[in-house]
This record gives structure tokens, sequence and C-alpha cells, in this order.
């Protein structure tokens, strides 16, 4: 062999090895990008916090490291036919590319990536006994992108549940090794965890969400309806007091509030009752519903309505909490109150009524010589007694005007015309003396009707009164009338007025039996009269 | 035993139709009526120093309670009544048990009450 020839020889043999070198270091730099690659993928795989982006990180990565020109995952979306899947996410591929296409069919293309069978490794898909069996299309529908390499790995969770498939594709045949393969399959199973956990992750804080909106709302009621809540730990009488709950017993928020301060709190006369009540709800898981009546620490009385019930949650069956709200139901005790008192003081009005209508039926009796007598004159009272009545309803019962008394007084025997007023201020009247009043004008009105000034047509009245220390000093003077002579016998009404109403008001009033007309004084102290 | 002919009744009444019906009654038994007294100053006055046998209060004068005129009565040993709309339900807890006359009220009622006052007396 020449020395030239294995120079030669030696050089093709150094040339061939620097060759092999050369694509041996070319292999284990893709090797080490690879690893390098996935490990960095892995990674932010991992610390990916939404199922979209953890998705992308993936595809993208996935690329990177098989190249593969497209990536794709499908989410597994069960519809009702169970055979359809969702396109989720796409790498190396604008959106646009698989817009137009129906859902992925779970063909038997498919089937082991959406079964979580296996992962398909194929170098020329298009060569596969499986590809292109299915009607309608039979292999990719027009217009998809050229995939002749393909790889298809499964995504499931540990426990099996399948959450979609990662596929990538070439449009050259032949480009995804072994390797690759298992890089990739390894990537599916950090995407499966990540997934896991972003969704447990997600269900964990909308279940807190849940519960902290349940709570608010729980809160907002009990706020709104101004009610306490609490809670007794039945072996160390441990008490917990809501805000509110601790306001109705007259406690700032940040103030302590134990269960003794509670028993402290309430009423003495009320104590004894209320802790036999906690007593037995512990005892024998009676209902708890007392109301009862607290002393805050400012003095102040107010009344409070509590309901609970014990809660069974010990171990050995026991009783260990007792809880409930608390309200505060001063308002509604106080309307008790004073419905009691209104009705009281109707039943002592009607009552004190019917003695009143008892009293003029007897003495109209006593003063008309026959029935027909005595039934116009009751009959004309009573009228004027609920004209009185009237008049104070439309008021309220809170008074009324010696003017208005007059005034309806009047109208009821048609005789306002005919009465002239001289008077610089109205006087107000208590019902009391409004009544009384109407009766005494009622029986000088009735009269004057009858026999005196009232009863010709030329006849007038005049009424004058004036305040004078505190003194109301009233005059009606008849005129026009027939001539005046006093009765032989006194009547209801002239007893009314000089005895009856000069009682009543702590006045005097005195009837004159002037020849000219019936003249009545009045001097009614402003004590007896005014509201 | 004083019998209600001789009788001296104090009347504690501010309805003057109401008070002029007890005097006719008082009248028709036979009693003399001290007052009636519509204010309470007066009822007092009455209560403290007149010659009274027994008294009918009304228990409620112009909104102002009559327990005062009850123990100024109770004190010198009067027997009385309460003449109420309210019934028993308008007494204070001193009076619960003192003898009510619900109005209105016949002569006959006011007749038994008043016997039940002088039996007090003997």
């Amino acid at each position: 062999m020449a020395v030239g020839a294995e120079s030669e020889d030696r050089e093709a043999r150094d040339a061939d090895g620097g060759a092999r070198l050369l694509q041996l270091e070319r292999e284990l730099a893709a090797e080490i990008g690879k690893s390098d690659t996935l490990a960095r993928v892995t990674e932010a795989i991992a610390s990916s916090n939404d199922v979209d982006a953890c998705v992308q990180i993936a595809l993208d990565g996935a690329r990177d490291i098989s190249g593969a020109a497209y990536g794709a995952f499908f989410y597994n979306q069960t519809e009702p036919d169970g055979k359809s899947y969702a396109l989720y996410r796409l790498s190396g591929a604008p959106p646009e590319a698989f817009a137009d296409f129906p859902p992925v069919r779970k063909t038997p293309l498919f089937e082991p990536t959406f079964e979580n069978t296996g992962v398909v490794r194929s170098d020329d898909i298009t060569l596969d006994p499986l590809y292109g069996r299915n009607a309608p299309r039979a292999g990719m529908p027009h217009g998809h992108l050229p995939v002749r390499s393909y790889l298809a790995i499964p995504v499931a969770t540990r426990q099996g549940e399948v959450l979609g498939g990662l596929l990538f594709g070439h449009p050259e045949p032949g480009r995804f090794t072994v390797r690759d393969e298992t890089l990739l399959t390894g990537l599916g199973a950090q995407v499966a965890a990540t997934i896991e956990s972003i969704k447990l992750n997600a269900d964990a804080l909308a279940e807190l969400d849940h519960r902290r909106k349940a709570e608010e709302r729980l809160k907002f009621a009990l706020d709104s309806g101004r009610m306490g809540s609490w809670d007794l730990d039945v072996a160390t009488r441990t008490y917990e007091a809501s805000d509110l709950c601790k306001a109705n017993y007259g406690r700032r928020p940040e103030e302590p509030f134990t269960f003794a301060d509670l028993v402290a709190t309430i009423h003495p006369d009320d104590r004894p009752r209320i802790v036999a009540a906690i007593d037995s709800a512990i005892r024998d898981s009676a209902d708890y519903d007392v109301e009862y009546r607290v002393i805050h620490p400012s003095g102040e009385l107010r009344w409070l309505h509590a309901r609970g019930r014990a809660a069974q949650t010990a171990d050995d069956g026991g009783v260990r909490r007792l809880a409930g709200v608390s309200l505060d139901i001063t308002e509604r005790k106080r309307a008790d109150e004073r419905q009691k008192l209104l009705v009281n003081e109707l039943n002592h009005r009607v009552k004190n009524s019917l003695a009143t209508v008892q009293s003029i039926a007897a003495q109209t009796l006593r003063s008309t010589a026959s029935p027909e007598f005595f039934r116009e004159a009751f009959e004309t009272r009573l009228i004027a007694l609920s004209q009185t009545h009237d008049l104070l309803t439309r008021e309220s019962w809170e008074g009324a005007s010696l003017r208005e008394v007059f005034d309806v007084e009047l109208h009821a025997m048609a005789s306002e015309d005919r009465v002239s007023f001289d008077y610089v201020s109205d006087v107000r009247l208590t019902p009391k003396a409004a009544v009384a009043l109407g009766m005494g004008i009622h029986e000088l009105a009735t009269n004057a009707v009858k026999y005196g000034a009232l009863s010709t047509p030329l006849g007038g009245v005049k009424v004058v009164w004036r305040v004078e220390q505190d003194v109301l000093r009233l005059t009606w003077t008849e005129s026009g009338g027939p001539e005046v002579h006093p009765p032989a016998r006194r009547g209801f009404g002239a007893r009314l007025l000089e005895r009856g109403l000069a009682a009543e008001l702590s006045g005097g009033v005195e009837l004159t039996y002037d020849a000219s007309g019936l003249v009545c004084h009045m001097a009614l102290p402003l004590r007896a009269l005014e509201p | 035993m004083k019998t209600l002919s001789s009788l001296k009744v104090l009347v504690v009444e501010d309805e003057a139709l109401v008070s002029m019906l007890v005097e006719d009654m008082l009248t028709d038994l036979g009693c003399t009526i001290i007052g009636p007294a519509a204010e309470i100053e007066e009822a007092l006055r009455l209560a403290g120093s007149a010659d009274i046998d027994a008294a009918l209060l009304d228990v409620n004068l112009g909104g102002r309670p009559i327990f005062p005129v009850a123990d100024a009565l109770k004190a010198r040993g009067v027997p009385f009544a309460f003449a109420s709309g309210y019934g028993e339900a308008g007494l204070t807890e001193d009076h619960r048990g003192s003898t009510v006359l619900q109005k209105p009220f016949r002569e006959a009622d006011l007749r038994r009450v008043l016997e039940g006052l002088v039996a007090q007396l003997a």
C-alpha cells in the first residue's frame, strides 16, 4: 500500500471520524437542548395557574422538543352522543386553520388517545391501516393542515379521568422518534397533573367563595333583622356573641362579654326564669324561646327575644353547644303596652258614655210627662252628645274650641243664623270640657227654641265672652222673644247648667230670668277647660 | 248599725251627668250627699275633714287618679267604694280587693254596695 494511499486512507478515515464526531456532538447538543427545553417547559407547566396557559406552554414546548409543525390540545368534551372532542388550544397554526371544522370525532384512529389506552406515533399517518376508514370524509377533511408524521398523547389524571389529548403533526413523514414519544409522554403527564391541581384549587376557591358569600348573606339578614347571633359552649360556658348581639346587651363590639356578663345583665326578676330555660334547653334539648328584660350598663331597660337550639354534636350524644339569635323587641313591647292602655281607655270611655246616657235617660224621664215627650227630649239630647263626639273625633280626641262646640250644637238646632258672637279669642277645650259645655249649650239652645227668644221669628241670642285673669266669662243673652217668667220647677237643663256644669268645670253658672229674655252667666277657670 | 237613710255619702265624680245620676240615686235611697267633688283638691279636703259615713269615688278625675283620696279615707276608717269604667283593672296594687262599682250601674247595685260599706261600719 502506497504511503500516499495510506495517508489518503487515514485522511479519509479521519474525515469520516470527524464527521461522525460532529454528528455525535450535534446529536448530543440537540439532546441537551431537548432536555433543557423539557426541564424549562415542565417547570413552566407546573407553575402555571390557569389551564389555558398550561396547555399553551406544553404545546409550544413540545413543538420545540419534537420539531412538530403543529400541536393541538383537544379537550375531552362529553357530548350527549359521547363522541365529540372540542379544540382547545393550538400551536404552530392560527386558530382559523381549524375554525371551519366540526369537532373531532372518536374514530378508531383517535380512540387510543381519548380512551387513554396508549400513545399513537406514526411516521406517515396516511398509510396507517386505521386511517381513512370513516365515512363521510375518509381521512382529513378538505383544507386540513397537511399531516404525515403524527404523534398523539392522552392527557389523563392518575385516577384515569381523560382530560383530553395532545396531538402533533408534521407535513413530512418520519419526523417523530421514540425519544420524542418518551419526552412528550412525560410532558403529557405533567399537563394532566397541573390541570388537575388547577381544577382542585379552583374548586377549593369556589367553595371558599361560596361559603364566604353564604356567610355574608346570613350576616346581612341578621343585621337587617337587627338579629344578634350567639353560641354557648355547654361544657366550658364559653360564650361567643356577634356585634349586634353585644349591642342588644348594651355592649360595644370590642368589649368582652362572657356568659356570666350575660346572666348579670338580665333583669333580676327575669333571671331565674331564663337560667332555668337555658338549663332545660341543654338538659332536655327543649326549644329555647324566651322574652326577657335586660339592663344595659347605661341603666337603660330593654326587652329582648332570644331563640336557640341545642346542637347534639358530642361523641357521647350529649349536648355540646346552644346557639341562636337575639332580637331587641323593646319597641314592640311598648306598642303592646300602648295597645293595652288604649283598649283600657276605650273601655273606660265607652262605660262612662253609657253611664252618661243612663243619666240623660233617667233625668229626661223625671222631667217629661208622657212617653212621646220623653222620646223627643231624650233623642235630641243623645244627638247633642253625639255631635260633640263627632267634633272631637274629627280632631282625634285632642280637644275642640269653644266656638266649634257652639257651632255644632246650634247647627243641630238650625239656630246658627240667629245667634251672634262677640269675643276676642277662641278658647281651646279638653275633650271632657267640650262634652260638658256641648250638653250645656244644647240645653240653652233647645230651651230658646221651645220657649225663649228663638221661639219667635224676631228674637235672637247674643253670646259674648272674654278671658280675664284666667277665667272665662261668658254670657248668653236672649232678646226679642216672649216675656220670661221664672219657672215654677227647675228642669233638667237648669240643673245641668247651674249644678252639674258648674261643679264639673269648677266654676259658677247662673241663670237669670229677665222679663226681656233669659240670661246665662258662666265664670269658668281656664285650668278646668284648656288642655 | 246605721241605715242607708241616715248615711252621709261623699261623692267624688268629675262628670256632671254621671254625678247628677248618682245624686238622684242616693237621694232616692235616702242618703245625704256630701259634695259632689269634681276636683282632687276638693275631694281631699272633704275626705280629710267633712262629717261622712261612706264615700263613692270615681277612679279617674280628669286624668288624675283618685288614690290619695282613698288613702285619706282609709286613714280615717271611712269605708268607700270605687266607681269606674275601668272595673277592677283600673286599680293600683294597694287597692286591689276594694269594692268596685262598674259603670254604668243600677240603683240596686249602688244600694248593695252601700249596704256592704255600712256593714263595715258596724
